[in-house]
């Protein structure tokens, strides 16, 4: 309610702001603002939530800008032409940047986009024929709709020429800042968002969901250089004017500290970042302004600190480190003669302490201060909701082949040579000493390691060295032996990251939040709610899942698993670290997957859980398989009394 | 064709300079899985505090200097920027950090030095060698040497001694080197103070070739990037490799094309490299562990 009244009336103070403000400077400012709002919105989706820095935004937006220009001024095509192309062509290049820099875990976006900067900004300069390099591009503001006409009868829209095509533009701006709002705001609350921040808490157990973090990654990326492309564009019609020297790496990096010390991961923040940099300039031009903006920066930093140290005293070291950094500041403001040559310094300072003392920004700064909005809470889970459509397997044929697996580290062979055949609707017990191999296994099956040699057939068909998400796609689900949640979404939304698979729409749905989309979120919305009805968790289902107990976290990571309509569910060490009655209800989950036609490998140290569910046990050691059987048989084997127990059969006898 | 080998030639020397800033990079990544972004400003106050010195203490007396100023400059990097994003598992936090710490020491030594290009006076002649028509000067060649002794130095040390075991078990796995004793956090601090000293390092053997400057420091630090991302971050081996390409390319692009395209190969040899070899030429492919 409170939120909406407030975009509301944020929205009606843009509407009427050129007719309350007659000032040109002052549309003219916060035009600046809106467009690099809409750059900041853009960069947050992969900086605030995937966590990928790119230090090259600058670089995209110069490219729509230039888009726009080029195509002004070579082909005479205009503004409504450019808008669409300019995102177009920046996603491209954004498409080019992220495909190869994204496919290894790293910095490496960071370094690619930083070279990528410096390399637009010489192109530009250089390539005179089509940009006109260094002397620019000058553009020809559009009008839009002549409404001299109307004038005559509404009196307050009177206005020159040249500020009714400023005024246009300027409505432009807020529908474009509208737009990309609600566009990104969709996107992060639809399955995509999900995925992008899933991704950042565990990318081996998104992978592991069908979710691949590559594509996700290089998607929340394009996405982000179509928004920089379409503010290039704006901002190329708002300035008229448009040089190389517009977009280097200095903006880049203004970019960053914007989504930064506005607050990353929400709307307003980026936006607040935005108006801050934009006033900044100002700001520091002026040794006055800027010694009055330090005087107040250090008088919030005292009185803020003070609270703080009152509130908890426990924190006094840390807290005033600080405001004596802001109060130094102020000292070194007043000494500070001419502002310019330090103009550089103080901007890396800013940067600086915002990463280390202000990393929720502004906006996470005020929310903390604030009462707790998101809590935990229930939904009504049916159960009968859960189950999907994946045809239960029928007894006795092979499910999972795995052939003569052979897993070398160096020297080191995890798995020897192994042999492993899975009947359908059978529970498979794996087990052996610590490091004999099983998880491993876990890993081949799963597609995190590709075996040095051998097969695995699943459903008849070759598995081994595909991709985890390709597998994960086929049928095959697991859990984690170190619990891999996604410790930021709530319960809920980490069983959906699972469902991901039972969406067909595209991400224009999503984007539109078209009824199929509403449709199919509200399917699974239901269905995860009924899987987490099914391991007892339906009562906390809006709790962030970090805040889970131990045991609970396991059986989370089990109705997620579900969540894909696996027809091969890898347990890995369900049990570990569960109390007695929780091993109860594992065991209760475990059977009732099975009466549900869901094949299982149970990798498990505790024994009676193994004895108890298990049709058939292989025993690894040393990466080879000693012995399979029923439980009852494996259990007097001497090998495996051997492999446990340590010595020879003898020693066990006596 | 002399022309052609001319070229190689003078690349080949820039292309060292290139290896050894990304050999910085692969000191301090192979410890904490972070670098330096502001790796081109260390080379840059190197350089600059080399030829604020040389004309007091001439050439020679002034390379331990540099060098210790090298240690202390990383140090204070690490210190300031690095250790309490490592702490919080902060990517952008050590990105934008030094980065930011960049900025700040471009904009003090143009306050200290000013904005112009500064001669650096150079120690050995300045008249070129002669190789069957092949112009070398005497610079370039302490050029390559000295680069590959810095490195082979560092790799000795590394091996051999007892704090440079510390290291190599710290890139290894740092928590395993924490239980036996190891104090990570220093060999961190260790491995940035080492990579500036590279870096200055390569600071006073490139000024006396090229000029320095406040602003000198910004592309160096790119070129660097590109050649750790071609060679592998994690391959001593692939740097030089790596750096000796990209000089080598870049000075053809230079005159076959055009000088204003110079500095575009990097970029496309990098992307390039990325998608067929994301662990770099001679990298090795990281194991994950679940």
């Amino acid at each position: 309610m409170l939120a909406n009244a407030f975009k509301t009336l944020a929205l009606a103070a843009l509407v009427v702001f050129p007719f309350a403000v007659s000032s040109p400077y002052y549309l003219h400012l916060l035009v600046v603002i809106m467009i690099y709002s809409v750059v900041t919105l853009g960069l947050d989706v992969v900086f605030g939530y995937t966590g990928e820095v790119s230090v090259g935004h600058a670089a995209l937006f110069g490219i729509g800008a230039y888009t726009a220009g080029v195509l002004a001024f070579q082909l005479g095509i205009g503004f409504w032409w450019a808008l669409p192309l300019g995102i177009v062509i920046t996603a491209g290049f954004g498409a080019l940047l992220a495909l190869p820099a994204l496919r290894v875990t790293g910095p490496y976006l960071a370094m690619v986009t930083l070279a990528f900067g410096t390399i637009v900004q010489i192109l530009i300069n250089e390539m005179t024929f089509l940009t006109e390099g260094p002397l620019g591009i000058s553009l020809k503001r559009p009008v839009v709709f002549d409404w001299r006409p109307l004038a005559d009868t509404l009196p307050f829209l009177k206005m020159s020429a040249k500020k009714m095509a400023d005024v246009q533009f300027y409505y432009v701006v807020v529908i474009a800042l509208v737009v990309t709002l609600v566009v990104i705001s969709r996107l992060l609350a639809s399955r995509y968002g999900r995925a992008f921040e899933a991704l950042r808490d565990s990318p081996i157990a998104c992978d592991c969901m069908g979710v691949s973090v590559y594509k996700h990654k290089v998607l929340a990326f394009v996405i982000s250089a179509g928004f920089a492309g379409l503010g290039g564009v704006l901002f190329s019609y708002s300035e008229l004017y448009i040089a190389p020297n517009n977009f280097g790496f200095d903006l880049s990096i203004t970019f960053l500290l914007a989504v930064t010390m506005g607050g990353r991961k929400s709307r307003i923040g980026p936006i607040i970042g935005a108006a801050v940099v934009v006033f900044l300039p100002n700001l520091l031009a002026d040794i006055n302004m800027f010694r009055i903006a330090a005087g107040v920066v250090a008088v919030v930093a005292v009185a803020g600190g003070g609270i703080h140290m009152l509130r908890k005293p426990e924190q006094r070291a840390r807290t005033a480190i600080p405001v004596a950094l802001c109060l130094a500041f102020f000292v070194f403001a007043m000494f500070l003669e001419r502002i310019t040559d330090y103009k550089l310094t103080i901007f890396g300072m800013m940067i600086l302490f915002v990463v280390f003392y202000l990393p929720n920004g502004i906006y996470g700064f005020l929310r903390a201060a604030l009462p707790a909005g998101r809590t935990g809470g229930a939904v009504a889970g049916n159960e009968d909701a859960a189950w999907g459509t994946a045809a239960a397997a029928s007894g006795g044929a092979a499910l999972l082949q795995v052939d003569q697996i052979l897993m070398q580290f160096g020297g080191l062979k995890a798995l020897d040579r192994v042999d492993l055949s899975v009947r359908a609707g059978t529970v498979h017990g794996l087990i052996g000493p610590n490091g004999s191999g099983k998880s491993t296994m876990m890993n081949v099956l799963t597609g995190i390691y590709a075996p040095t040699a051998g097969g695995v057939k699943f459903l008849g068909q070759e598995v081994a060295g595909h991709t985890p998400s390709e597998i994960a796609g086929r049928g095959i689900a697991r859990t984690f032996q170190n619990v891999q949640l996604f410790s930021e979404l709530t319960l809920l939304e980490n069983v959906m990251v699972g469902l991901q698979h039972s969406y067909s729409g595209s991400m224009a749905d999503a984007a539109l939040r078209t009824p199929r989309e509403r449709r199919e979120e509200n399917a699974a919305r239901d269905r995860a709610a009924g899987l987490l009805r099914f391991v007892g968790l339906d009562a906390v289902a809006h709790e962030e899942a970090r805040n889970l107990p131990y045991g609970k976290q396991r059986l989370l990571e089990i109705a997620r698993a579900l969540a894909l309509d696996p027809q091969l569910l890898l347990l890995d060490e369900p049990a570990a670290g569960l109390t007695a009655p929780d091993i109860q209800d594992l065991m209760r989950i475990i059977r009732k997957i099975r009466d549900h036609g869901i094949t299982m490998v149970l990798i498990e140290h505790h024994m009676d859980v193994v004895m108890s569910v298990c049709d058939t046990v292989s025993v690894l050691d040393f990466g080879q398989k000693i012995a399979e059987g029923t439980p009852a048989v494996v259990q007097k084997d001497e090998k495996v009394l051997a492999a446990y127990l340590g010595g020879s059969h003898d020693t066990v006898a006596a | 064709m002399e022309i052609l080998g001319q070229l190689i030639v003078s690349g080949i020397a820039v292309g060292m300079i290139y290896g050894v800033i990304a050999f910085g990079y692969q000191l301090t990544f192979a410890t904490s899985k972070t670098l330096n972004f502001g790796q081109g400003e260390a080379l840059m106050l190197g350089s600059l505090v080399g030829w604020s010195l040389v004309a007091v203490t001439g050439y020679l007396l002034m390379l331990p200097i540099v060098l210790a100023f090298g240690l202390l400059q990383g140090a204070i990097v690490e210190r300031l920027g690095v250790r309490q994003a490592i702490k919080t598992k902060s990517e952008a936090g050590w990105i934008m950090a030094t980065i930011a710490l960049g900025i700040i020491f471009r904009n003090l030594a143009e306050n200290i030095w000013g904005r112009d290009a500064l001669k650096f006076p150079s120690p050995l002649p300045e008249a070129p060698l002669s190789f069957a028509g092949i112009n070398v000067l005497p610079m370039e060649l302490a050029i390559v040497v000295g680069a590959i002794a810095m490195m082979v130095a560092v790799e000795v040390f590394n091996r051999r001694s007892i704090y440079g075991r510390a290291v190599v078990a710290t890139a290894g796995d740092r928590d395993a080197a924490g239980l036996v004793g190891v104090n990570t956090s220093l060999v961190i601090t260790f491995s940035y103070a080492l990579s500036s000293l590279a870096a200055a390092f390569a600071g006073v053997l490139i000024a006396p070739v090229t000029l320095t400057g406040a602003t000198m420091g910004g592309v160096l630090g790119l070129k660097g990037f590109a050649v750790a991302i071609i060679g592998g971050l994690s391959s001593g081996f692939g740097v030089v490799v790596g750096g000796l390409i990209l000089g080598i390319t870049e000075n053809l692009t230079g005159f076959y094309l055009s000088t204003g395209y110079k500095d575009v190969p990097g970029l496309l040899l990098l992307l390039l490299v990325l998608s067929l070899k994301p662990s770099g030429l001679f990298g090795k492919a990281a194991i994950k562990k679940v």
